[in-house]
């Protein structure tokens, strides 16, 4: 009898040892979350002040965020690029996945090797070669957003790790049950992969959604500096220059908790399926 | 209502391993056939060949009459049932059964009276609701059974349709599935590793090894007449004993001489010899196991062995013996008739006399291995 209530006892210390460390790591994760809410409410000064806690609150910084800057026009920019990645990299991922998961045909592995290789060099690496090309397409400044959507989902197919994991652990056979049952190719993907893969489907979208809104160095290179082409983070960060700073820096606290809020609200109306796409490749279906 | 017709159909694949080869095959109209072989015989690949899962390398593939090679598995008006059920795990047991005929853009009343009447004929009525993993393994064989039943389909396919259930389940689901032909006017083609399987369901049986028909026939035929070692040893269990032996001719009769005993080959498989011009010759003996009996005493028709094992099979014993020369001997004794003395005589460890009629006796040629008497 006193084993049992030894082990558990040790166990409670453990469990409250884990559970004090997690407190203390999401405390800390959480400042900076926390000191932007709270500058972004901040009235009495628009500059950096030495003290966390503003003395008059007020949503004065939201409203010069949407009346007096064009941090609309650059929201609009990124949600438009998002909404757009969102539905084109999926398609072109998914496709992806579940041809070099299910078809058979000749340089199938070494094209999968080439796009591993490839996709081990810093994307940075063709920013400038990129641009060059964007360029000449006319999809810089002015035609940014064009120009990113494009490129953000030119690439895209080169992701299909996770989601060709996922199609790998759906049988075969249930492919082959429905080609015998008189499906075409394209109804064995509708009707039986695609449902079974709701997890896998919303993480694509989710990744595709959220990448945009956190891209500076490239987008701030397409826009080069032509403010209706910028995205919410350059936009935001136009502000953080040595002479904007002063003015602008609590409506950029309140621009950042905008940016913020659809992601969030997203990731956690979502967050069930995010984690099931993210290991279910891994786990034998 | 269909026949099926394989004409010189070999696979290779990646053009190095050849999986199946010289398969020529003429299946008749609502025939029963069975593929029976060990695992890697090539006899799923045959059958994926017939549903055009799989690429046919060479010869050709005929259903009906028509040449079906180039055809996507939807155009050959087959339907199957997979060892894994492969049932659709989003949908209802009514739509997996429904799914086949949807593709077909069948209206809804008779989508639904195909599904209902398969249903009440596999007795899974009440299920039709639920999802495939609210159901147990034999329930989702019944409904990928009723998926491919809906169909009304030219050819019926099964690969090892019954290899993932237990033993009992399995027993019930192998009369269904024989109850279940007889309603079904269709070809079936079904593949299984197991001979009991073969023997109880096929009208005919194909046997394979290594990629190569070894033999085709009924039941009765493979069973009774195997033409090679092959045969004999996979079909029966437990399997046939061998024994190499002497055939000696002698005064227009054949005795073969196993231990130093010496039995009499029966008439009619004397005559067979006979015509075939074989004299005196060394040969593969094998008897079945349920052909061998246990002698009263010491005989010139009796093999003395040693029993290692008793099993106790209900009905009979199976007793797992060994002669002088270490060769094993498996007996099939019924125990009905015995007296107590008599099971006791047959305890582990006890040296008993056994012999066999020569009606019972099997005569392979050791160089060939094939069977002397056909």
């Amino acid at each position: 009898m006193k084993q049992p209530s030894s082990i558990k006892r040790s166990r409670m210390v453990a469990n409250a040892a884990i559970y004090v460390l997690l407190t203390v790591i999401s405390v800390v994760w959480l400042i900076p979350f926390v000191f932007i809410l709270l500058q972004s409410f901040r009235v009495e000064n628009t500059w950096q002040v030495g003290y966390v806690l503003p003395k008059e609150w007020g949503i004065d910084n939201y409203t010069k965020l949407f009346t007096d800057t064009s941090f609309l026009k650059w929201y609009g920019n990124t949600l438009i690029i998002a909404c757009a990645n969102a539905v084109l990299q999926t398609l072109m991922v998914m496709l992806m996945s579940y041809g070099l998961s299910r078809l058979r045909f000749k340089g199938r592995k070494l094209l999968m090797n080439i796009m591993l290789i490839l996709g081990m060099f810093p994307g940075f690496l063709t920013m400038i070669i990129l641009y060059w090309v964007l360029k000449d397409l006319g999809l810089t400044q002015e035609g940014a957003i064009p120009g990113l959507i494009l490129v953000y989902f030119a690439s895209s197919g080169m992701g299909y790790y996770v989601s060709k994991g996922f199609f790998d652990t759906i049988p075969k056979s249930l492919d082959e049950a429905a080609r015998v049952d008189g499906a075409t190719r394209f109804q064995v993907l509708y009707k039986v992969t695609l449902p079974l893969s709701k997890p896998i489907i919303i993480y694509t979208v989710l990744t595709a959604f959220m990448a945009p809104w956190a891209d500076y160095i490239f987008a701030s290179y397409v826009a080069f500096g032509t403010s209706s082409g910028y995205n919410v983070a350059v936009g935001l960060y136009s502000w953080l220059t040595k002479d904007m700073i002063n003015n602008y820096f609590t409506t950029f606290c309140a621009g950042g908790v905008c940016v913020a809020i659809p992601i969030t609200v997203l990731f956690m109306l979502l967050q069930k399926y995010y984690v099931e796409g993210v290991t279910g490749g891994a786990v034998k279906g | 209502m269909a026949t099926v017709k394989l004409t010189n159909v070999k696979k290779v694949y990646d053009k190095k391993v050849t999986a199946v080869q010289d398969f020529n095959l003429d299946i008749a109209d609502k025939e029963f056939i069975v593929f029976v072989g060990p695992s890697g015989c090539g006899k799923s690949t045959t059958l994926r060949m017939i549903a055009g899962l799989e690429d046919i390398s060479e010869g050709t593939v005929e259903i009906d009459g028509v040449v079906v090679n180039d055809l996507e598995p939807r155009d050959r008006d087959i339907a199957m049932v997979f060892q894994n059920y492969a049932l659709y795990p989003h949908l209802t047991v009514f739509e997996n059964m429904a799914f086949p005929l949807r593709l077909k853009k069948m209206d809804n009343d008779e989508v639904y009276k195909r599904v209902t009447d398969a249903a009440e004929i596999l007795g899974i009525t009440e299920f039709l609701t639920r999802k495939p993993k609210a159901l147990s393994g034999g329930q989702r064989q019944r409904v990928a059974i009723g998926r491919a039943m809906v169909r009304d389909s030219k050819v019926f396919l099964m690969d090892e349709p019954l290899s993932n259930l237990d033993a009992k389940l399995r027993n019930q689901m192998r009369a269904e599935i024989i109850m279940l032909r007889q309603k079904i006017n269709s070809t079936f083609i079904y593949v299984t590793h197991d001979q009991t399987e073969a023997m109880t369901l096929g009208d005919r049986i194909v046997i394979m090894k290594d990629g190569l028909i070894q033999q085709i026939g009924t039941p009765e035929e493979v069973f009774d007449m195997p033409v090679n070692l092959f045969v004999a040893g996979f079909i029966g269990a437990p399997q046939m004993n061998f024994y190499d032996t002497e055939l000696i001719k002698d005064g227009g009769k054949y005795y073969v001489s196993p231990l130093g005993a010496r039995m009499e080959v029966s008439a009619d498989k004397s005559k067979m010899l006979e015509s075939k011009n074989i004299s005196s010759m060394k040969v593969t003996l094998g008897v079945r196991p349920e052909h061998i009996t246990v002698a009263e005493s010491a005989g010139p028709s009796a093999i003395k062995v040693k029993i290692m094992v008793n099993e106790m099979m209900g009905s009979e014993y199976h007793l797992h013996t060994v002669s002088e020369d270490q060769t094993k001997f498996i007996v099939r004794t019924p125990t009905l008739k015995l007296s107590h003395e008599e099971r006791t005589a047959l305890s582990a460890g006890n040296d008993i006399f056994i012999t066999f009629s020569g009606e019972a006796m099997h005569l392979f040629d050791p160089q060939t291995q094939r069977n002397l008497l056909i």
